[in-house]
């Protein structure tokens, strides 16, 4: 088959630029150490979420040194705990699931962001700074009153943290 | 149609061996589009991206 | 047929019935682009905050699902179909085997489009008990009027007739003339369709064996795992489905119009085949951010996409070379001083052009969406639709409107009304689409979602950067608002061309290839093997995920075991090889590269 120099240079320069974005997505995951959102939570049942023990009252728990689990639950149209209080300088993890329909959560502006479908629980941990104030939205359209849900995530200092919670974080 | 457009292509003597015309504008319009791609990759990857807060780590 | 024979009679002259079933297609797929343009200014405005009156924010969702459904499925499809119609039995150079059956698939669409608008649009009243405000991804548990299912079933199946009406026309060519080389048209026509068949198999199972006894009651919930990755499965292909149109337009008649020749048909063959291969195990990278499938799927999922973009990155060298070669033909010099030397006044040439530029633009924020750990940046923001309304919106209906300049006249005998109009049309389009999509895109990186009646919120403000919210809804409203005035401008040329009399002498010839079919190697015309390969690709990007994905939540539904019962051990065995990811990335990877090579 005949095909022009020229364009088997840019068949060449395609293939490396290929190659590159899967090399660029790969250090992603191996340098910055990002890691997707996956399967390595067990499903749970969505229409008796009262019964199960993390998500039958949403909160923030401390889970060990200097680290923190947010259980979430999103419904039509709101989520539960709001606001979402967790320490700065901390590693926090979101366990999110859903009562109803498929939802989203978006801490706005950042890099925290998933989908949440029912009976399933979605996993994601970062690392927290300084304090500040997050937006958090639904970014999955959820059913008439889905511009009316959002929450927000408040990363609090220590001691504040410490003061709201009395201390009991163990 | 695929044989009367076959039978041109042989006869044209611009495209006689195919050759002849070199695509050099569009070579040099593609490498434009090609560094544009890099260029915006990389902002929006390391700058955009990794820059962000809330980096999931797991 | 001599080349005399085919300058002086246009398709019209040559296929009258196909020409009706042609124009029928066509002013369908119009009418749903002036449905869906109607509810695209009212989003416009509504969302931006304009202007919020004409309705409510809880039938904003009704509108987006009407805007999704008749411009992404009716307007795509409808010309798609129309076009292939005119490509196949002008590349053949033979009538359809048997109009009646042609009648028959058209008939199909359109009711099955009516049936499903009809249930959208009844959502807008209260008076009856119907509505389907499911958005175009109609994700469950959200669940729609079971009309909204059933239309969209008939609708597909009239697609499959449609294929089939295709590929026995072709055959029939074929006992005719045996040893020839599919005409590249034809050829164009016959892949896409077979991507059509394997993606849309998944959607019809969706639909037929969950959504629509689920919506009739008959079944009591569904896995919206697995139904949303049935969805996706078709989702991403249907993509290539609307895009395979405007690439056989920019293979085969854009290089004619510049007055020059298509450069290479071989490497247009092995595009086509590359997009058969490659268009379907992609899927889940819509779902990259979706819990309850594991990350070694979604990276396998990247890695295809990322070959998928081989194809397209081709076919802008491909393209912009015939398009110089029409330059140099009319005496245009230089690296770039050639541009000047095209025909830029005519809207057919320049509405394709700037629908390639702006597909280049929409290949950026395609590899950003591609892009697997990226993703948590752009995900259901509204970059997405900011991207592809680049890509469906402009690389595809500028395509079409502009290729209607051209290709109307053929099919009528009738002159277009105004070309002047139809210039303007098409550069404001382009104008409106770089000012709204430009500022979508900004908008998404700050973190506003897409699909939302009222993206701002009480409780928190956007980052402010690139420009900050307000000044961006700003640009989306007016970039919409010239959207809908060219829109509008694009309907009245061709209602008034509808009223100008048939005239004789606008036939047009395609120029041959400068490099042409017999350049391609044999294999390339080989369908059944392309087809193989095809599915066996698909069965290694979606078998383990599907199994997985059926193995956590059930084939319906979380809380419900698996049915019937005796697919549970194969489901097991099947799950227990989805843990062996490491094994089928490799695998996937020396397929892809094999095909690549």
């Amino acid at each position: 088959m005949h095909i022009h120099d020229y364009e088997k240079l840019w068949l060449a320069v395609s293939l490396l630029l290929i190659l590159s974005l899967i090399g660029t997505v790969t250090y992603g995951a191996v340098g910055p150490g990002v890691a997707m959102v996956a399967d390595s939570e067990p499903t749970v049942d969505a229409t008796a979420l009262d019964e199960d023990e993390r998500f039958a009252e949403p909160r923030v728990e401390r889970v060990g040194e200097n680290e923190y689990a947010a259980y979430v639950v999103a419904y039509q149209f709101a989520f539960q705990p709001d606001p979402l209080v967790v320490p700065a300088n901390s590693t926090v993890t979101f366990y999110v699931t859903s009562r109803d329909v498929i939802h989203g959560f978006e801490v706005v502006g950042t890099n925290a962001n998933t989908m949440v479908i029912p009976g399933e629980v979605a996993k994601l941990t970062v690392e927290t700074d300084g304090p500040a104030e997050y937006g958090i939205v639904c970014n999955e359209y959820c059913g008439a009153g889905h511009h009316g849900m959002s929450g927000t995530l408040e990363v609090v200092s220590q001691s504040e943290y410490e003061g709201q919670n009395g201390g009991d974080g163990e | 149609m695929a044989r009367s457009e076959a039978a041109h292509a042989g006869v044209d003597d611009v495209s006689g061996d195919g050759e002849e015309f070199d695509p050099i504008g569009t070579l040099t319009l593609i490498g434009i589009y090609f560094v544009i791609l890099v260029l915006s990759w990389v902002y929006i990857y390391y700058v955009e991206f990794l820059g962000r807060d809330l980096v999931v780590v797991g | 047929m001599s080349q005399a024979l085919e300058t002086d009679r246009t398709f019209y002259d040559r296929f009258p019935d196909e020409a009706r079933v042609v124009r029928a297609a066509l002013l369908s797929s119009f009418l749903a682009l002036a449905l869906g343009a109607f509810f695209g200014i009212v989003q416009t405005l509504h969302r931006t905050g304009v202007f919020r009156g004409l309705i409510d924010s809880t039938d904003y969702y009704t509108s987006l699902t009407a805007h999704g459904v008749f411009l992404a499925l009716s307007f795509t499809t409808f010309f798609l179909v129309g076009l292939f119609t005119w490509a196949v039995v002008r590349s053949l150079d033979r009538p359809l085997v048997n109009i009646k059956i042609t009648w028959t698939w058209y008939g199909l669409m359109a009711v099955g489009m009516t049936m499903t608008g009809v249930s959208i649009l009844a959502g807008f009243t209260d008076a009856v008990d119907m509505s389907a405000d499911v958005l175009f991804t109609f994700y469950a548990p959200l669940q729609a009027h079971p009309l909204f299912y059933a239309g969209l079933a008939v609708f597909i199946l009239g697609s499959w007739i449609a294929g089939a009406d295709w590929f026995r026309t072709f055959l029939a060519w074929r006992r005719e003339h045996p040893d020839e080389r599919i005409p590249l048209q034809t050829f164009m026509v016959l892949t896409t369709m077979t991507m059509w068949y394997i993606a849309s198999s998944a959607v019809a199972a969706s639909v037929l064996l969950f959504l629509l006894p689920w919506s009739l009651g008959l079944i009591e919930q569904v896995n919206p795992t697995l139904t949303r990755t049935l969805f996706w499965f078709f989702g991403h292909p249907v993509v290539y489905f609307w895009l395979m149109p405007a690439y056989l337009l920019w293979y085969t008649v854009l290089p004619t119009i510049a007055g020059g020749r298509l450069f290479s048909d071989p490497l247009a063959r092995v595009v086509f085949v590359l997009f058969l291969l490659l268009s379907t195990p992609v899927g889940i990278h819509h779902q990259y951010l979706d819990p309850g499938i594991a990350e070694g799927f979604k990276f396998i999922s990247m890695t295809n996409t990322m070959f998928l973009l081989l194809p397209s990155l081709l076919t802008a060298f491909t393209v912009v070379a015939s398009v110089e070669y029409g330059a140099r033909q009319r005496g245009g010099t230089g690296l770039l001083g050639w541009l000047t030397d095209l025909p830029w006044r005519k809207p057919e040439f320049a509405g394709m052009m700037l629908a390639g530029l702006m597909f280049a633009a929409g290949g950026f924020s395609g590899m950003v969406n591609a892009g697997m750990n990226i993703n948590y940046l752009i995900h259901n923001t509204i970059w997405v639709p900011g991207h592809f309304h680049l890509t469906v919106g402009t690389a595809v209906a500028l395509t079409f409107m502009a290729a209607t300049y051209w290709i109307w006249p053929q099919i009528t005998n009738k002159p277009i009304y105004s070309s002047q109009i139809g210039l303007f049309q098409v550069v404001l389009w382009f104008i409106g689409m770089a000012l709204m999509s430009n500022a979508m895109h900004a908008q998404g990186i700050l973190g506003v979602p897409r699909r939302t009646a009222e993206p701002e919120y009480a409780n928190f403000e956007y980052p402010a950067m690139l420009g900050g919210f307000e000044e961006l809804n700003v640009q989306i409203a007016i970039g919409g608002t010239l959207l809908f005035v060219s829109t509008v401008l694009f309907i009245g040329n061709v209602v008034l061309t509808m009223g100008n009399p048939r005239v004789s002498g606008l036939a047009e010839s395609l120029s041959p290839a400068l490099s042409g079919p017999d350049d391609a190697p044999l294999v390339l015309d080989r369908l059944r093997l392309w087809v193989s390969i095809a599915v066996v690709l698909v069965v290694l990007a979606y078998a383990l995920p599907l199994a997985a994905i059926i193995n956590r939540g059930g084939l319906l539904g979380p809380g419900v075991g698996t049915y019937p019962v005796w697919l549970a051990p194969a489901l097991d065995a099947l799950s227990a090889a989805a843990t062996a990811i490491g094994g089928a990335v490799g695998e996937t990877a020396a397929a892809i590269g094999g095909v690549v090579r």
